[in-house]
C-alpha cells in the first residue's frame, strides 16, 4: 500500500521538509514538461483557439490520460486507496462553471494560463510577468468582492465520472481522447498545413498502449471489489477466535452499539464524567477553529499511539465532521482489542444540528422539555469555549448552527415561536446568507446614516416609529395590530429572517426586536457589531433603496406575554421572589438626576445600569462574562426578574441579554417604566443606593 | 515552431532548437502528474502562488483588513500563518526552475513581449495584464487553474473539473476571435 503525504496528514495539516522538497521536484518535471511542450510561448498557447496549434489539446489530453490510468490500474490491483491517500478535488458547479467562463475569457485575452505563465516567466517572457502581475491583483480584487459570488459557492460535493463506473468513465474517456488527437491533427492540416503527426508511427503506438490499458483497467475489478475478494479469502482460513471478534465487530455496528448520539455526549460532557475521552479526530485548523469542550485533538495517523500512551480504559469518543472516518477509525482499533471505543452520531455536525440549533430554528416542534434540553447545552456549550479574537466563540458557535438550520430547514416555515434563535448574527454568517430569499435586513439607524450607505437590500425603519402613545401612556410599544402594518410596510413574511443592523446603539435593534417578538417572530438575530462592524470589514455596502414588495403580515393570535404594567410590579413587590432591576445610569436611580414627575426608583429594585452589558466600543460583552456577571444578582435562571428604565428603551436591551443571550427563563419588561410609575402619584418611590 | 525562425538568421550554435513532440511532452507530464499523486496525495497545481502571493501581499499592505477578510483571512491567513509556506509554493519554485532548464537546454530564453510582428507591445502588455486579472479571479473563485482543476480534476474524473474545462475552453473558443490581432504577423 502506498502512503502518500496527504494520507499521512503531512501535506497541508503539518508538512515537513520532506513534503517541500517533493514538490519541489516534482515541480521541476512539471516545468520541464511544460516548457519542452512549447508552453513557454503565448502564441503557442493561444494556438488552440485558432485550430492552428493544437499543442495544448495533445499535451492535456496524454497527460490527463496517463495520469488517470496510472492511478486507476495501481487502484485496482490494490496498491493504493483512492478513497484515503488522495485528495479528490470536491465538485461545486456553479463556481466552477462561472469560474471556468471567466478563466477562458481570461485565457484567450492573456495567451496564458497561471502554470504557463511562470514556465513563461523563467524564458524571459515579459507578458507573463505581467500576466502573473494580474492574476495576483484579480485574487486580491476576489477577497475584496467575496460576497458577490457567496450564491456561487454551494456546499462541495463528492461527484466522480458523471454516475458511471470509474474504469467505464476512464475507457471512454482514453477512446474520446485518441479521437480528439486524430481530429486535432486533421483540423491542423485543414487550418494551417500542420498536423504533421497524423499517420506517425507515435501517435499510433501511443494510441494502441493507451486504449490497451484503459482496457485492462475497464476489465480489473475496481478497488473496493478487489478488498473484499483478499477478506473472504482470508476469512475462510482465518481463526475461530478471529472470526468471532469480527463478528462481534459487525454485530455491533449492526445494533449501532458503536455509537453515542449527540444528546448522550452532551449530557455526559455536561455531567463531567470522568471515565470519558472525547478525541476530535479532524486537521488542527479545524480543532483550532472550534471544537468540543474537553476534547483532545488526535489525527487518524496518531491514535493509535495516543491511545497506547494514554492508557485510558474509559469510555473513548472520536468524532469528526461526519463519521466515516471515525467510522473506520473504530473499526482498526476494535481489531486491535479496543472494546470501548464510540462514535458520535453523524459527527459534529450532528451535534450541531440536534443539541446546539436553536429550537425556533428546527423545522419540527419541540416540547417544553426537549426545548428546555436544548437551552441548557446551548448556554452550557456557547459560553464554555475562550473567547476567539474576531468575535466571540458563542456567535461562532451559534452561527455555525444557523448555518446548520438553513441548511436543514431551507424553506420550511417555521411555525413555533420559541424564544431561543441564534439571536447574535455575525457580519460573516450574514454575508454569506445575503442571497437567501428569505433573509430580510431591517436598519435601525439614522436615516441619515442609511441613506449614505447600508447593507445591501437593507430597509429602513425608525425605531421611533413603533412607540406610541397607548392608554395616556406615552411612548410604550405600539399594540400588535399596528406592528403587523409596520412589518408588512418593510416587506417582512412571517417565515423570514429578519437580521437588524444596530448601528452604534445596540439598543435601537433590541428595541425593534421587542416588535418581533411581541408578533411573535419566531426567526431574528442583532448583527453582532452592527454597521460599523460591517463596513470596517471591507463588506459591501449599498446607497440604493432595495426594492420591497408589501406582504401581508398575520395578526397574532393574542398579545406578548413578556410585557407588564405597573399594576403588574405593585402586585408583587416586596414578594421576595421577584428580582426587580432598574437599568437606568446610577444618578438616576438615586434621584440625583431626574427629568420626571418623581426622582428615585421602585422599592426594591436593584440598579445594574445597561451600559454595564456593553463593552468600550458600545458591543455586547461575550455570554460568558455576562453570565458571571448577572449570577451575582439574580439567583437561578428560573427566578422571575422584571427590566425597566425610562420609557422601556436601554430595559430592552437587558430584556435581549437576559432571555435571549443568557437563557433566563421569566423575564418580564415593563415598557411604561420609570417615565410611567412616576407620573402615578399612589405608587411608591424611593431615593438613595437601596 | 520552425517558420519563427527563418528570419533574421542566427548562427547555428545560437539558434533556438525547436521544441519537443508533444505527446513525448504529454506523457512526461502525466508523469509528473502521476508521480504527485502517488508522493504528495494531490495532483499538481499553479494559481496557488500568484493567489497566496496576493494575500501576502494584502496582508502586507492593509493587515487588519486582509486578516478580517472571508477569503484570504480565512483560508489563508488564520492563526497569522505565513501564506506561502505551502507545498505549491515550492511546486511553482519547482516550476520555474523546470521550465528555464529546459529552456537553456533549447537555446529559447530570451527576454521579450510575445506577440504578433504588427501588434504594439504595449497592447499586448494589457491584453495580459487584464486576462491575468481574471484568470486571477478565476481561479480562486473555482478553486484551480488549467492544472489544479482541468488537468487533476480530469484525471481524477471529478464533475466539476471535467465541466470547468469544457467551460474554459468554450468560453475561450468565444473570446478568442475578437483578439486575434494580437498574434497576426
Amino acid at each position: 500500500m502506498i502512503n502518500t503525504f496527504y494520507g499521512l496528514g503531512k501535506l497541508v495539516t503539518a508538512p515537513t521538509p520532506a513534503t517541500f522538497l517533493a514538490a519541489l521536484l516534482i515541480g521541476l518535471a512539471f516545468g520541464f514538461a511544460l516548457e519542452y511542450a512549447g508552453f513557454s510561448s503565448s502564441k503557442k498557447l493561444a494556438g488552440i483557439f485558432y485550430f492552428r496549434d493544437m499543442t495544448v489539446l495533445r499535451v492535456m489530453f496524454t497527460a490527463m490520460i496517463t495520469a488517470m490510468l496510472g492511478l486507476s490500474l495501481l487502484a485496482a490491483l490494490g496498491w493504493i486507496d483512492l478513497g484515503s491517500q488522495i485528495y479528490l478535488l470536491p465538485t461545486v458547479y456553479g463556481a466552477q462553471i462561472v469560474g471556468g467562463l471567466i478563466f477562458g475569457v481570461g485565457f484567450a485575452l492573456s495567451g496564458w494560463c497561471p502554470g504557463t505563465g511562470i514556465v513563461g516567466l523563467a524564458l524571459g517572457k515579459l507578458d507573463a510577468l505581467v500576466f502573473l502581475v494580474g492574476v495576483t491583483m484579480g485574487a486580491v480584487l476576489f477577497n475584496e468582492t467575496y460576497g458577490w459570488t457567496a450564491g456561487l459557492r454551494t456546499e462541495p460535493q463528492e461527484l466522480f465520472a458523471f454516475g458511471l463506473q470509474r474504469s467505464t468513465f476512464a475507457l471512454l474517456l482514453t477512446l474520446v481522447g485518441i479521437v480528439a488527437f486524430h481530429l486535432a491533427e486533421w483540423a491542423e492540416r485543414i487550418a494551417a498545413g500542420g498536423g504533421r503527426y497524423l499517420h506517425s508511427t507515435l501517435l499510433r503506438g501511443l494510441s494502441v498502449v493507451l486504449a490497451i490499458v484503459a482496457v485492462i483497467v475497464f476489465v480489473l475489478p475496481s478497488g473496493p471489489q478487489a478488498t473484499e475478494f483478499a477478506t473472504a479469502a482470508e476469512a475462510s482460513s482465518a481463526s475461530p477466535a478471529l472470526m468471532r471478534d469480527q463478528q462481534l465487530l459487525l454485530q455491533e455496528v449492526a445494533s449501532a452499539a458503536d455509537h453515542m448520539d449527540p444528546p448522550e455526549l452532551a449530557d455526559a460532557l455536561m455531567r463531567g464524567d470522568k471515565d470519558l475521552l472525547v478525541i476530535d479526530v479532524r486537521p488542527a485548523d479545524e480543532y483550532e477553529a472550534n471544537h468540543l469542550p474537553g476534547a483532545v485533538n488526535v489525527q487518524l495517523p496518531g491514535l493509535i499511539d495516543y491511545l497506547a500512551s494514554s492508557g485510558h480504559t474509559g469510555r473513548i469518543v472520536l468524532y469528526s465532521n461526519g463519521m466515516t472516518h471515525p467510522a473506520q477509525a473504530r473499526d482498526a482499533l476494535v481489531r486491535l482489542g479496543y472494546r470501548n471505543v464510540y462514535l458520535l452520531t453523524d459527527g459534529l455536525r450532528g451535534f450541531l444540528d440536534q443539541c446546539l440549533m436553536p429550537a425556533s430554528l428546527r423545522s419540527y416542534p419541540l416540547s417544553d422539555g426537549e426545548a428546555q434540553r436544548v437551552r441548557q447545552w446551548r448556554s452550557f456549550f456557547a459560553a464554555e469555549e475562550v473567547p476567539a479574537p474576531v468575535g466571540s466563540s458563542t456567535e461562532k458557535l451559534a452561527s455555525d448552527a444557523a448555518a446548520a438550520a438553513e441548511q436543514a430547514s431551507s424553506d420550511q416555515a417555521v411555525t413555533i415561536a420559541e424564544n431561543d434563535a441564534p439571536r447574535l448574527v455575525s457580519t460573516r454568517w450574514l454575508s454569506e446568507h445575503l442571497q437567501d430569499p428569505d433573509l430580510r435586513i431591517i436598519d435601525c439607524r439614522t436615516h441619515a446614516d442609511y441613506t449614505q450607505g447600508h447593507l445591501p437590500g437593507a430597509v429602513y425603519l425608525n425605531f421611533e416609529s413603533i412607540r406610541g402613545s397607548v392608554n395616556g401612556i406615552p411612548s410604550v410599544l405600539l399594540p400588535g395590530d399596528l406592528l403587523v402594518q409596520q412589518l408588512s410596510l418593510l416587506g417582512v413574511r412571517p417565515d423570514d429572517m429578519v437580521v437588524l443592523d444596530p448601528g452604534e446603539n445596540v439598543r435601537d435593534a433590541t428595541l425593534v426586536s421587542m416588535m418581533l417578538q411581541r408578533v411573535g417572530h419566531a426567526r431574528w438575530g442583532i448583527m453582532h457589531g452592527g454597521f460599523p462592524k460591517w463596513s470596517g470589514e471591507g463588506r459591501r455596502v449599498e446607497a440604493t433603496i432595495p426594492t420591497v414588495a408589501r406582504t401581508d403580515y398575520p395578526l397574532p393570535p393574542r398579545g406578548d406575554v413578556f410585557t407588564v404594567d405597573a399594576q403588574h410590579i405593585a402586585q408583587r413587590l416586596g414578594d421576595g421572589k421577584t428580582v426587580l432591576l432598574d437599568t437606568r445610569p446610577t444618578e438616576n436611580f438615586t434621584g440625583e438626576e431626574s427629568s420626571e414627575m418623581r426622582p428615585g426608583h421602585i422599592p426594591g429594585a436593584v440598579n445594574r445600569a445597561f451600559k454595564r452589558d456593553l463593552d468600550a466600543a458600545g458591543n455586547l460583552k461575550p455570554a460568558a462574562e455576562l453570565a458571571a456577571e448577572y449570577q451575582q444578582l439574580i439567583p437561578s435562571l428560573e427566578t422571575p426578574v422584571i427590566v425597566y428604565c425610562r420609557t422601556g428603551h436601554q430595559a430592552s436591551l437587558t430584556y435581549f441579554v437576559l432571555h435571549e443571550m443568557l437563557g433566563y427563563q421569566d423575564v418580564r419588561w415593563y415598557d411604561g417604566s420609570w417615565s410611567d410609575w412616576a407620573a402615578r402619584s399612589d405608587l411608591p418611590a424611593v431615593t438613595g443606593d437601596q | 515552431m520552425r517558420d519563427s525562425v527563418e528570419t533574421p538568421r542566427l548562427p547555428a550554435a545560437q539558434e533556438p532548437r525547436p521544441y519537443g513532440n508533444p505527446y513525448v511532452a504529454g506523457l512526461l507530464l502525466g508523469a509528473a502528474l502521476l508521480a504527485s499523486f502517488l508522493v504528495l496525495g494531490a495532483g499538481l497545481g499553479a494559481s496557488s502562488t500568484p493567489i497566496r502571493c496576493g494575500a501576502w501581499i494584502e496582508s502586507l499592505v492593509v493587515p487588519g483588513r486582509t486578516q478580517q477578510s472571508t477569503y484570504f483571512g480565512d483560508k489563508y491567513l488564520a492563526d497569522g500563518s505565513n501564506p506561502l509556506r505551502y507545498y505549491l509554493t515550492y511546486m511553482s519554485l519547482g516550476v520555474l526552475l523546470g521550465g528555464l532548464l529546459s529552456g537553456v537546454l533549447g537555446r529559447r530564453v530570451k527576454v521579450t513581449v510575445e506577440r504578433g510582428a504588427k501588434y504594439p507591445a504595449a497592447r499586448r502588455l494589457v491584453l495580459a495584464l487584464i486576462g491575468g486579472v481574471l484568470i486571477g479571479y478565476a481561479s480562486a473563485l473555482a478553486s484551480g487553474c488549467t492544472s489544479g482543476q482541468a488537468l487533476t480534476g480530469g484525471a481524477l474524473l471529478a464533475n466539476g473539473s471535467i465541466v470547468f474545462m469544457l467551460s474554459v475552453f468554450g468560453a475561450g473558443y468565444a473570446t478568442a476571435y475578437f483578439v486575434r490581432k494580437q498574434w497576426h504577423d
